[in-house]
């Protein structure tokens, strides 16, 4: 029988387990992840970090604002949909914190939340801002500040601001958060809208590659095996890097909002040029890292023969994660093709927007690049960067049945 | 034994030390007398001990060993595993 704590300290008992709540589900047919309610998309703190930093490093833009929204309305609803009408608060605020940490965003205490007070003492935010872009001069958890500002109001019903004000990205030895109510008008939580789902593909895509060598299914089995929760300090250290599950819906409302407040400025091309370049960094140093991990030995090393089998096993790693349920269609040392049956960039826009003018999925387009760089490129990350480039020619938020990358050598 | 240094994102100083053959048995057993037993995952042959200040991890065969550090570890505990590892 678990003990959760009320805001007021308070201990008290709740009569079942909560994490059954927070159970992954798994769909093999277009291997998303589902936890509370929400498809989720397992990234690491490397690209979690730069996609943060891009969206609130542009100038003319609320950056922190999409930021911050986002995170609010998405953990507002994930929250409210595994809240059950008999929880009394204590046992609210206890799933509020679990959440948090079992989607592997870090350990936050709310024991003293009705006091406007929060501490955080390990943040996947913070990590991922300090190994990948170093220490921070300014407080890097605006992930955390709409997080809360959602449970706040899923578990109260209040709309709040919340402000970090010490944060470990600055040398602090925990995140502090303060937590206003009133003050300000404020405006009130966005409810998630979104249209119909996207029906799943029934016809089969392809033709697709395979490698001989290489057991997709038995990688793919792995990674959904694994348990990829949050440890006794809210992280997911996996594949030598900081994982989280990170709802699609939150990467979509940021990305898009992104994309469309730089639109406002006439600088949208560059917004999505930014987006696919933060992925090449994630498909080059989060695979580079995968492949030097202890899984990566072994399992899949020992049946890699070759480059093209490692290309391979990393797609397959990058569907088990929920990317985009992708496959080789083509591929040379210089060139390769693949097709997404149900990228959650393509699907999230249509369900976000409706149909788009133009392909949406940065993310996989960037990605793409990456592998290729990591896997046929020679010399450093850096030396590599820029070596591959990539379009996609087909979207399915444009209402196309697939989406379709080509990557190609830069002579 | 000896150590190389690994690209991983979690912690910059991320190496893998490879152990002597005779010694793989014995080192875990020390390891596991100080941090705790490890815990096996069998979809990725790996087995792990997650200390307070780093994670080892290995395949099922126990070598090389992937040290990843936390970001608080220091260079005390550092000094302690590599006691315990045999590194010079």
């Amino acid at each position: 029988m678990p003990h959760v704590r009320d805001p007021a300290g308070n201990t008290t008992m709740t009569h079942e387990p909560l994490e059954p709540r927070l159970a992954m589900q798994y769909e093999p047919t277009t291997y998303r992840r589902r936890v509370a309610g929400h498809d989720v998309i397992v990234h690491c703190h490397h690209y979690n970090a730069r996609v943060q930093r891009t969206t609130e490093g542009a100038r003319g833009i609320d950056g922190r604002g999409i930021l911050c929204a986002a995170a609010e309305t998405v953990f507002s609803d994930q929250l409210t949909k595994v809240l059950r009408p008999e929880d009394d608060e204590p046992t609210r605020w206890a799933l509020a914190e679990r959440l948090y940490g079992h989607l592997g965003f870090g350990r936050v205490d709310l024991a003293e939340i009705a006091d406007g007070k929060v501490s955080a003492s390990s943040s996947h935010f913070v990590e991922g801002w300090l190994a990948g872009l170093g220490q921070s001069e300014r407080n890097v958890c605006t992930f955390t500040e709409g997080f809360l500002q959602g449970v706040v109001h899923a578990v109260t019903g209040a709309s709040v601001q919340v402000r970090e004000t010490e944060c470990m990205a600055r040398g602090a030895t925990c995140c502090r958060f303060e937590v206003v109510h009133g003050g300000d008008p404020r405006r009130p939580i966005a409810p998630l809208a979104k249209g119909d789902a996207l029906p799943i593909p029934c016809e089969a895509g392809g033709p697709y590659l395979r490698s001989a060598n290489v057991d997709e299914q038995a990688i793919i089995d792995a990674v959904v095996g694994m348990p990829m929760v949050g440890d006794e300090f809210g992280l997911i250290p996996a594949f030598s890097v900081y994982l989280a599950n990170m709802p699609g819906d939150f990467y979509n409302q940021i990305c898009i909002g992104f994309v469309e407040a730089m639109r406002a400025l006439g600088r949208d091309k560059a917004a999505m040029r930014l987006l696919i370049s933060d992925a090449e960094h994630c498909g080059m140093n989060t695979f580079r890292g995968i492949m030097h991990s202890p899984e990566w030995d072994g399992l899949i090393a020992p049946m890699v023969q070759g480059r093209a089998d490692a290309l391979h096993a990393i797609i397959a790693i990058s569907n088990a994660l929920g990317w985009g349920d992708w496959h080789v269609t083509a591929h040379t040392p210089k060139t390769l093709a693949l097709e997404s049956r149900y990228g959650y960039e393509a699907v999230g826009y249509r369900e976000h927007r409706g149909q788009a003018h133009s392909p949406q999925c940065a993310m996989l387009t960037g990605v793409a690049v990456g592998v290729m760089a990591l896997v046929h490129g020679e010399g450093t990350v850096e030396e590599r960067f820029g070596t591959f480039a990539s379009s996609e020619e087909r979207c399915i938020s444009c209402g196309d049945s697939s989406c379709n990358f080509n990557v190609e050598r830069v002579e | 034994m000896r150590r190389e240094k690994v690209p991983a994102c979690v912690h910059p100083e991320t190496y893998k030390y490879y152990l002597e053959r005779e010694d793989v048995m014995a080192t875990w057993h020390r390891l596991a007398e100080r941090y705790g037993q490890p815990r096996r995952h069998a979809g990725f042959r790996t087995m792990e001990i997650g200390a307070p200040r780093f994670i080892l991890r290995s395949t099922l065969l126990g070598n090389p060993i992937t040290v990843l550090r936390r970001r608080d570890c220091t260079p005390a505990d550092i000094l302690e595993l590599h006691a315990l590892l045999g590194y010079p």
